[in-house]
């Protein structure tokens, strides 16, 4: 039964990494709805946003539309986290590559460069030539992983006023409470 | 917010008490608060007349109420609780997963200096509270929890918790029979397939045979039912008491107990499992739960659609409904007796949604059984083991299962009659020792390839033995599966759940902020869960508690626990006063539980720092079975070794 259930892990874990492959066109592009990367000549204001194990410091943020926006993003806590902007639907799907890939071992729930570490060799029937690691390079303009203890940057410009959130998407996080309301003002 | 919600639940319970036993004051246990004094609360047990299935019946109750008051805490304060006993019994109330002297972990006869409560007597307790969490508290005499003395804990924490929520809400599960447990046990005794009502019947034989196929698949019928009559055993027996009504903060499903939430908003369940001999698998169609806390410690949080829930343990889950619909919380009992539920939803007084049919019944199949034959060779034991009664089964010094000690098993050398009774140790030790493999024409070993462990080399006991060899002539091991038969994962849970859906496993759970470093044990000390079902009694290395000596722990070794379930009926096992840490693969992150159910046919090691001197109970928390053997005295001396000579 145990086996059973490992296997299904496994092609699960192979889903994953093959939807991983596919939606990343999506994924990355369902920011432009909303949003684009920001230039750092455009910055009025900066943002100032704690994280902890498993919070945000402020739970909501104004923008206006228009606005581009520095977030200086500091990891207070013991664990990795992500500071990722986009409405509830984009972090549904964000939250499922994520679990795939935690699921497979590609991330480790304290730092990003876990990858680094990886031993590729002992992960058959993966082929990462094919795989552009696309939620993980989090390198995304409405988004940012930041490691336990660290500070780390983010511009975005928000064109368009929409119902947004800013959440973590490493699995359980979200649930756990990190998500918090971004209000258009007027 | 939350502290709104839960005394909110609190007076609901006091509603429904009130409904059950009419003038009840006082209720709630009132803390008296005082300024640097310890916060005293007050509890009073008697009989009361509880009407819950529409039936009047005797039960017990605490302050009136069943469950009893939520006993609400803070970490790092000292409580005083006045224990008050208007019951015509001798009793005694156990703070389940609390951290604290033996002396206030009040089990009559085990616990430091305590000889419970006599009838009439009040007992003070007091003790520092130095964890946060989920618990409970329950009577721990006789069965007196089966009659309604429980209720729930809820220590605050001191620092704030690695999560975030607006409600939140107690579920307490529990198992109420309107049968007095002393009888219970006793129909037990007389027939352990009593509350059996799947057993498969001759009728049920005929009807199968006429609906097989052809002449091979009729064999392989007749074969099964020649192998579990063998081992006096039932597959159909995975709850060993029925009868029961199953309820959620002492509502049954009908009266439909309901957590109130807003669309959006993050609900705080804390679950426990309160029942006396009930695995309760749960599930809420639509939403998905985030466990952040097992048996009282934050772990990693983890998302699931379901989890199962053995008794005693707790777990703490958040959900978050996005829309205004009424949710469904089923806790559906392993054995498919029935359900606990109730609603979330956006307002009170909804009627009930409609119980879903029961899922599949789980049938045990010969690879549940596990083939168990448990580690081997040095692996088995403990060159130091534990001082215990005759019985216990010393490190084997060859592989295979040359060194078992057959002679502990107290197997009935009598063929029962058909599926009744025998135990796992029977199987294992019985039966197949007394395998003469020569003698079984029909098996093909080569097809055997998943029973790998199983070296027929190093079976020097095989030959026709006592035990129905005849009856395993005719055995088409063809037809029993070897093929696919591995040692049961004893971490996967087989709820039934549908494909794609994830269950919680004990290998999910990683804790937060581990309290130990982790090191390799001092010794290992085997732990056979054993038991003869034929005469319902329940033991540990074949002896049943009345039988044994204790178990002689020494302050500051860290000491594993190999459990190894020789039974066909899991085992929740909880050692009082000290973490268990199932090893399951998580390393300095394996969880901290008070409680760690084991399957049947598993082995599982559980590692223990043994930090806390005294006496201490360890048992099987299917309250049946601990009521009839499956239980032990742990006691954590200073002295190294020179005890544990004898």
């Amino acid at each position: 039964m145990g086996f059973r259930t490992s296997l299904a892990t496994a092609a699960l874990m192979a889903l994953g990494v093959a939807a991983i492959n596919v939606s990343p066109a999506v994924a990355d592009s369902a920011y432009q709805a909303f949003g684009t990367r920001g230039r750092a000549q455009d910055v009025k204001r900066t943002i100032d946003v704690v994280m902890r194990d498993n919070s945000y410091q402020p739970q909501r943020i104004q923008v206006r539309a228009g606005e581009t926006v520095r977030f200086r993003v500091r990891n207070a806590g013991e664990l990795l986290h992500e500071f990722n902007i986009g409405t509830a639907a984009m972090h549904q799907q964000h939250q499922r590559e994520m679990q795939a890939m935690f699921d497979s071992g590609m991330m480790s729930a304290t730092s990003k460069d876990a990858m680094a570490g990886m031993d590729h060799s002992k992960m058959p029937g993966m082929n990462h030539g094919a795989m552009n690691h696309g939620a993980m390079r989090h390198d995304d303009p409405n988004a940012v992983l930041v490691d336990p203890g660290k500070t780390e940057e983010m511009i975005f410009k928000f064109t368009k006023a929409a119902t947004l959130e800013f959440a973590c998407n490493i699995p359980g996080h979200y649930e756990s409470g990190m998500v918090g309301k971004v209000d258009f003002a007027r | 917010m939350h502290d709104r919600t839960l005394s909110r639940r609190q007076a609901l319970g006091l509603g429904v008490a009130a409904l059950a036993f009419p003038a009840a004051s006082g209720a709630l246990a009132q803390p008296a608060v005082g300024r640097a004094m310890p916060r005293e609360f007050n509890l009073t047990l008697s009989h009361v007349t509880a009407n819950i299935t529409g039936r009047r019946r005797p039960a017990m109750a605490i302050n009136g109420q069943i469950p009893g008051p939520v006993l609400r805490f803070r970490e790092g304060e000292e409580v005083v609780i006045n224990v008050t006993n208007r019951l015509r019994e001798h009793t005694s109330i156990h703070w389940h997963g609390l951290i604290l002297p033996s002396s206030q972990d009040g089990v009559p006869g085990i616990s430091d200096g305590f000889q419970g409560i006599d009838a009439g007597g009040t007992h003070q307790y007091r003790f520092p509270l130095v964890q946060a969490g989920t618990y409970w508290y329950h009577s721990h005499s006789g069965v007196q929890e089966q009659s309604g003395i429980y209720g729930s804990i809820v220590i605050d924490p001191a620092t704030p918790e690695p999560f975030g929520y607006d409600r939140d809400y107690i579920v307490q599960l529990s198992d109420w029979t309107d049968e007095t447990p002393s009888h219970v046990i006793a129909n037990l005794k007389r027939d352990p397939g009593y509350y059996n009502y799947n057993k498969r019947t001759l009728a049920s034989l005929v009807g199968e045979l006429r609906r097989a196929p052809d002449a091979a698949a009729r064999s392989a019928i007749v074969s099964d039912r020649i192998m579990w009559g063998d081992m006096r055993m039932d597959p159909t027996d995975i709850e060993d008491v029925g009868g029961y009504t199953y309820l959620v903060n002492g509502y049954t499903p009908a009266q439909n107990f309901t957590g109130v939430f807003r669309p959006g908003e993050t609900v705080r369940l804390r679950f426990i499992n309160s029942g006396a001999m009930t695995h309760f698998d749960v599930r809420i169609p639509g939403l998905q739960m985030t466990v952040v806390q097992a048996h009282g410690n934050n772990v990693r949080p983890v998302t699931v659609d379901e989890f199962r829930i053995a008794p005693a343990e707790t777990f703490d889950v958040l959900v978050r409904p996005r829309d205004g619909r009424q949710y469904q919380m089923l806790a559906e009992s392993m054995g498919r007796q029935g359900f606990a539920q109730f609603s979330l939803a956006t307002q009170e007084g909804l009627p009930a949604l409609p119980l879903p049919p029961h899922r599949p019944r789980p049938v045990l199949t010969m690879a549940d059984m596990g083939m168990n034959y448990g580690p081997s060779g040095l692996d088995r034991g403990t060159p130091m083991p534990e001082v215990d009664a005759p019985g216990h089964v010393a490190p084997m010094d060859m592989g295979g299962m040359g060194g078992m000690d057959h002679s502990s098993m107290q197997m009935p050398a009598g063929g029962s009659q058909g599926m009744q009774g025998g135990s796992m140790g029977d199987m294992n030790h019985g039966g197949m020792a007394g395998m003469d493999h020569s003698s079984m024409p029909g098996m093909n070993h080569g097809a055997m390839g998943g029973m790998a462990g199983m070296d027929h080399g190093n079976m020097p006991g095989m030959n026709n033995g006592a035990a129905g060899a005849g009856a395993m002539a005719g055995m088409d091991h063809g037809a029993m599966g070897h093929g696919g038969m591995a040692m049961p994962d004893p971490l996967v849970n087989d709820v039934g759940a549908p494909p794609g859906a994830r269950v919680l496993s004990y290998r999910d759970l990683r804790a937060a902020k581990p309290l130990y470093p982790v090191r390799e044990p001092t010794r290992v000390i085997e732990i056979r869960l054993t038991g003869n079902m034929e005469r319902y009694f329940w033991s540990i290395n074949g002896n049943s508690f009345s039988q044994a000596q204790p178990i002689q722990l020494h302050l500051g070794e860290r000491v594993r626990f190999r459990f190894v379930n020789e039974t066909m009926m899991a085992h929740p096992m909880h050692i009082h006063g000290m973490w268990m840490i199932p090893q399951v693969g998580n390393g300095a992150e394996n969880p901290l539980l008070h409680t760690v159910n084991i399957k049947p046919g598993s082995t599982l090691d559980i590692d223990m720092e043994v930090d806390a001197p005294g006496g201490w109970a360890f048992h099987c928390h299917m309250l049946y079975h601990m009521e009839t053997g499956m239980m032990r005295k742990i006691s954590v001396v200073n002295s190294p070794r020179t005890a544990s000579a004898g």
